[in-house]
């Protein structure tokens, strides 16, 4: 074998040794990459669970928020129906208040012109009225004295007849009469009457208290005001009623003196 | 407990009531006693005056016509002194137009109502004004 010859297989065997080692080389290359490749699918695995346990965390986390959702609406109409109910039973403590009142101060006295003013305050503080007349009957002379006002002709109402229009009519019925609206209609007293109270004791009636007019505020009668004149015309006629048992008792006892 | 008790009427806010009438007197009692606070009275504006210097109320509670001294006149006494000029004054008229409200406003009050009284409304504006 030539020198050249030897020369030429010495360089194959080399070609030889280097591709066997190349190929060995891409063997463990190829087996690291597949192991690095069924790594990262495990790991794709680990984090498709892991993503599918935050969805079905997400998922309950959502339901829990529109059930909050749901709780929270359901609390804010309670609370308004609470808040509703608190004010109705504020008006009505408020209402019962007012009558309470009135009833207390018509019975604290047993002094005629106390028990006027009493009147008079509840129907401007109570009721809302600067325009009113109460008025004392004379059955036997037919006729309306005015035994306390406010707001209106003195001289004209002083004294009147006791048997016609609205006034007439509530005495002879010996009901509440109630116009509709702010101002009454014009009647045959000739000045607008919202409302007229008989004074009754034990059924009888002993006079009226008559509202011409309301504050310009109030815009009508409410149900309270209805229940104040119903208080009014049995307690306010049986407070004067005693206080005048009671003046003609004291004078009695020293007439007698 | 005797210690405590002594406590919570020291730290109990005072309302002078004015108003000539006695039932308004007492109805405006009967609302505000429900909030736990001192109530104090007097019958007309110079009452009104004298006590609120004495007592040193948290707010006061006025009605505008009145014997001696008008709630207006009373108003305008009260911001010129140093112990009431900051008090909240809330006046009771019976006449809700604007003519007297403003005249409200410009003798010093700090609000109004208007009778007949609304419990509600009053205990409302009363809280809002002692900072409840």
């Amino acid at each position: 074998m030539s020198e050249e010859e030897k020369g030429g297989e010495g360089y194959v065997w080399k070609v030889q040794e280097e591709t066997r080692r190349f190929a060995k080389d891409l063997l463990s290359e190829n087996e690291r990459l597949r192991s690095l490749v069924a790594g990262l699918q495990r790991e794709n695995r680990d984090l498709e669970g892991a993503v599918s346990t935050v969805r079905a965390e997400l998922d309950r986390r959502r339901r829990e928020e529109d059930e909050l959702k749901r709780q929270m609406a359901q609390i804010r109409e309670e609370n308004h129906s609470f808040s509703e109910k608190y004010l109705e039973v504020e008006t009505h403590n408020s209402n019962l208040a007012n009558l309470y009142v009135a009833s207390y101060r018509l019975h604290a006295t047993l002094d005629r012109r106390e028990i006027l003013s009493s009147i008079q305050e509840i129907i401007i503080n109570l009721i809302g009225s600067e325009e009113f007349g109460i008025f004392e009957l004379d059955p036997e002379e037919a006729t309306l004295s005015l035994a306390g006002s406010m707001g209106i002709d003195t001289a004209r109402y002083g004294r009147i007849p006791a048997g016609s229009g609205k006034i007439g009519e509530t005495i002879r019925r010996g009901e509440i009469y109630l116009a509709e609206g702010k101002e009454g209609p014009s009647s045959t007293e000739e000045t607008p009457l919202i409302a007229c109270i008989p004074l009754k004791v034990e059924g009888r009636v002993t006079g009226v208290i008559a509202i011409f007019r309301l504050l310009q505020h109030k815009a009508g009668l409410e149900a309270v005001d209805r229940e104040m004149f119903d208080l009014l015309a049995t307690h306010a006629a049986m407070a004067l009623y005693c206080a005048g048992l009671h003046t003609r008792m004291v004078a009695g006892v020293k007439g007698g003196v | 407990m005797a210690q405590r008790k002594k406590e919570d009427i020291v730290g109990r806010k005072k309302i002078l009531l004015v108003d000539d009438a006695g039932t308004i007197l007492m109805m405006e009692k009967m609302i505000l006693a429900k909030g736990g606070y001192d109530l104090v009275t007097a019958k007309d504006g110079q009452e009104a005056v004298e006590k609120a210097e004495k007592e040193r109320p948290d707010l006061i509670l006025m009605d505008v016509m009145m014997p001696r001294m008008t709630g207006f006149e009373a108003c305008v006494q009260l911001r010129q002194s140093e112990t009431t000029r900051l008090t909240p004054i809330i006046l009771v008229t019976t006449r809700g137009e604007e003519g007297n409200v403003e005249k409200g406003y410009q003798s010093g009050c700090t609000d109004y109502v208007t009778k007949p009284i609304n419990g509600v409304e009053l205990m409302s504006k009363v809280k809002t004004y002692l900072g409840e």
